[in-house]
């Protein structure tokens, strides 16, 4: 009846193309990562330094790897406050028995420093995971009283001493400066865990379910999606990478005190937001996250490097995370502009519901 | 016949229904009473002072109960002012921060010639800007307030480290520290907590006894049947960070005249317990409901908790650990005893519809009358929904 309401041509406009391309974040994310690199070589020479790359790629591979378990997380519209306190808890912990065993070498050793750190962050994880799915407590408030608990045992398992470099096993030391391929190790453990969390969170209905319950959680338990057992599982897995970055903050920096890893989390998740996880939940992707953190990392260093200040540099850094995610809303709003907006406007409503209408 | 068969048994309906039903209310009415969060909160406080005392005969001194009180003054300020903030289901992440550049502003200003209280009413408005500041961009953008206050609190302690280049301001005016740690009139009841006291009571009044502050529960309960009905959401939301940020910059003021010195990092371990005093309070973490009573009963908690273990030997981590335990176990006790109250309530209600037909209209009746009230309260704030 009312045909010219539908005008099916506007919208899908831009389907192919160039346009089409970039409307996919990733690819923006990356390409503005790549232009910095460029930009940045080509005008500061310290930038090009090899110990510098190396620097910025490890210290953004342990951000990343934490972020894409926070960004697991934030998909299902809850909050991991407490990342840090694992990763600091399971580095303490991991350091000082292996500091312990630093005489006995051989296989045994390895497989301890590779799963009790997970181990760790597993516990630590599952423990918010259930105060959020079953004693019913708000994530900021759960992960943010376990975030003062974890961290007060970190002191109190501590007690005052420290683990240093020397007692660790020179593998893991050496990890650090190791390469593969010029490439450093660090990188290539970030890289598998990307590649394994996009295919789980693409491909996997494990992955699917988290989306749909950030998407909509009272939608997700009409379709039948366990939704305590999965948002306890990815707290789970959060906390499993949180806990083996703590892996690699050893490895890293060798030392590790008790204030090991604390206000980790919120570079965390600004990584993750810039990155174009949603903090609404259903919205983002693992790689998103590891990008959004290479980049804050990447402007980070650059800062440093033009010798601007350390002040300055919070604010600037505070002012990207309001950008991005301004700069994401816009966006989103503008790509689901017929599904949404009216969503918020009742008065388009009656035009869609037509229309849809038609259509069948 | 079979619909009465079927019930799970311990649920048929009364014969005796009158006797049963006033039992019920009774207990509904009790519960109502007994279960407010505030009372549980009082109770825990007389758990925490009889324990104290029992354990240390140097607690209930009035050198320790002023001690408390001053230390409690900044967090109270801070927690007071996030409070409206976390009802309407927002969370504002910056107001250390906002504490820190208002300081220092303040500081700069006084060393710079000004008068100290000038500098005063500067760094309030300043507060509020800041607040402003955080609730446009939350509003206008439509944005998480989690994602924009965590920008802003690392612009707005940015902002600070550059003004001072990380030096300290000290040796502030003797009237400042006066306020900030003085006793009242000469005695050992501090200036601060009284003003803070103050404080409470207006915000407590505007919370609960306006139509601002029924906006604010409106829209944390529901932003859209909220603006459905009238409710001026955008203006109230950005009101509420102004206010959070005006309160932050009001905890600058006693933070000054407390420790006599102003730093770009000052307070930056105070987010987190201001905003733990408030969850503890018994403010939902959703918005919608909670009490500013409830917040300064949870301060006064909190520094009893902290100076009694204290007392007890526990060590700055240890205590930190224990408020985390018992902010886990009151959250997730309070939703049990919720969760009770409601398969109560339900009872009641089940039966009371199963009794007459007259008592429902009689609800229906009332319930109307309610809702014409509440329009006629938010009528001043009419804003044409876009």
């Amino acid at each position: 009846m009312n045909a010219p309401l539908v005008r099916p041509g506007l919208w899908e406009r831009g389907r192919f193309g160039l346009a089409r391309l970039f409307r996919i974040r990733e690819v923006g994310l990356i390409s503005i990562v790549v232009i910095v690199s460029i930009v940045a070589a080509i005008s500061i020479p310290a930038f090009r330094n090899g110990v510098n790359l190396r620097e910025l790629l490890n210290n953004a591979a342990v951000v990343a790897i934490v972020a894409i378990g926070e960004s697991l997380v934030l998909l299902t519209r809850q909050i991991d406050l407490s990342v840090g306190a694992i990763l600091g808890l399971s580095a303490f912990i991991t350091g000082s028995l292996l500091g312990q065993l630093s005489g006995i070498g051989g296989i045994g050793v390895i497989l301890i420093a590779l799963l009790l750190p997970i181990f760790i962050g597993i516990v630590l994880g599952s423990i918010n995971g259930v105060l959020i799915s079953f004693a019913r407590m708000p994530a900021i408030i759960a992960t943010l009283a376990t975030l003062s608990i974890y961290s007060g045992l970190q002191v109190v398992v501590s007690g005052g001493s420290q683990v240093y470099a020397y007692q660790l096993p020179t593998w893991l030391s050496q990890l650090y400066t190791t390469s593969w391929l010029g490439v450093g190790s660090f990188v290539w453990i970030a890289v598998v865990w990307v590649v394994l969390f996009s295919f789980v969170m693409r491909i996997l209905r494990w992955g699917r379910d988290l989306y749909a319950m950030g998407s909509n959680p009272e939608a997700a338990r009409y379709m039948a999606i366990p939704t305590r057992r999965r948002t306890i599982q990815a707290f789970v897995v959060c906390g499993a990478l949180a806990g083996f970055g703590g892996l690699l903050y050893i490895a890293q920096y060798g030392n590790v005190d008790a204030t090991a890893g604390a206000g980790f989390e919120l570079t965390v998740i600004a990584g993750a937001v810039v990155g174009g996880v949603s903090l609404f939940g259903g919205s983002g992707s693992p790689l998103g996250a590891a990008l959004g953190a290479v980049l804050l990392l990447e402007i980070e260093n650059v800062l440093a490097l033009l010798k601007i200040s350390i002040f300055a540099q919070q604010t600037l850094q505070g002012v990207a995370i309001i950008s991005a995610v301004a700069l994401y809303a816009v966006l989103m709003r503008r790509s689901q502009q017929p599904a949404t907006r009216n969503r918020s406007q009742s008065d388009n409503d009656t035009p869609q519901i037509v229309k849809t209408e038609v259509q069948q | 016949m079979s619909t009465v068969a079927r019930r799970p048994p311990g649920t048929e309906p009364r014969r005796s229904s009158s006797r049963g039903d006033a039992a019920n209310s009774w207990i509904n009415v009790a519960l109502h009473w007994i279960a407010r969060w505030e009372v549980g909160l009082c109770l825990l406080i007389v758990i925490v002072v009889a324990g104290s005392s029992a354990a240390s005969s140097n607690f209930l001194t009035p050198f320790n109960l002023e001690t408390m009180a001053l230390n409690a003054t900044v967090l109270g300020f801070l927690a007071l002012g996030v409070a409206p903030v976390i009802m309407t289901g927002d969370i504002d992440l910056s107001i250390a921060s906002t504490l820190a550049l208002c300081g220092v502003v303040m500081a700069v200003l006084w060393q710079h010639g000004l008068n100290i209280w000038v500098a005063a009413g500067l760094a309030i408005i300043l507060g509020g800007i800041l607040g402003l500041v955080n609730g446009l961009v939350v509003v206008m953008f439509e944005l998480p307030s989690l994602a924009v206050t965590l920008g802003s609190m690392s612009t707005y302690t940015g902002i600070a480290f550059l003004i001072l280049q990380g030096k300290a301001i000290i040796n502030f005016p003797a009237s400042l520290v006066q306020l900030g740690s003085g006793g009242l009139f000469g005695s050992d009841f501090p200036i601060a907590s009284a003003i803070l006291l103050i404080c409470a009571a207006i915000l407590a009044f505007v919370i609960h006894r306006t139509a601002f502050g029924k906006s604010i529960f409106a829209i944390g309960g529901n932003r859209q049947a909220a603006r459905f009905s009238g409710v001026p959401v955008a203006r109230t939301r950005i009101l509420v960070f102004v206010i959070a940020g005006a309160f932050a910059a009001l905890a600058a003021i006693f933070y000054l005249g407390n420790f006599d010195t102003a730093q770009a990092n000052m307070a930056a371990d105070q987010l987190l317990p201001a905003i733990t005093a408030v969850i503890l309070g018994g403010v939902s973490a959703y918005g919608g409901s909670g009490t500013i009573q409830g917040v300064v009963l949870a301060l006064v908690l909190l520094q009893l908790l902290e100076t009694g273990l204290g007392v007890a030997g526990l060590s700055g981590q240890e205590q930190t650990i224990s408020v985390g335990i018992l902010l886990i176990i009151a959250i997730s006790g309070g939703a049990a005893i919720g969760a009770v109250r409601n398969r109560f309530r339900r009872r009641e209600h089940r039966s009371s519809i199963a009794l007459s037909a007259t008592s429902e209209t009689e609800e229906v009746s009332q319930t109307a009358s309610i809702n014409v009230e509440d329009h006629s309260t938010h009528e001043q704030g009419y804003e044409s929904v876009p």
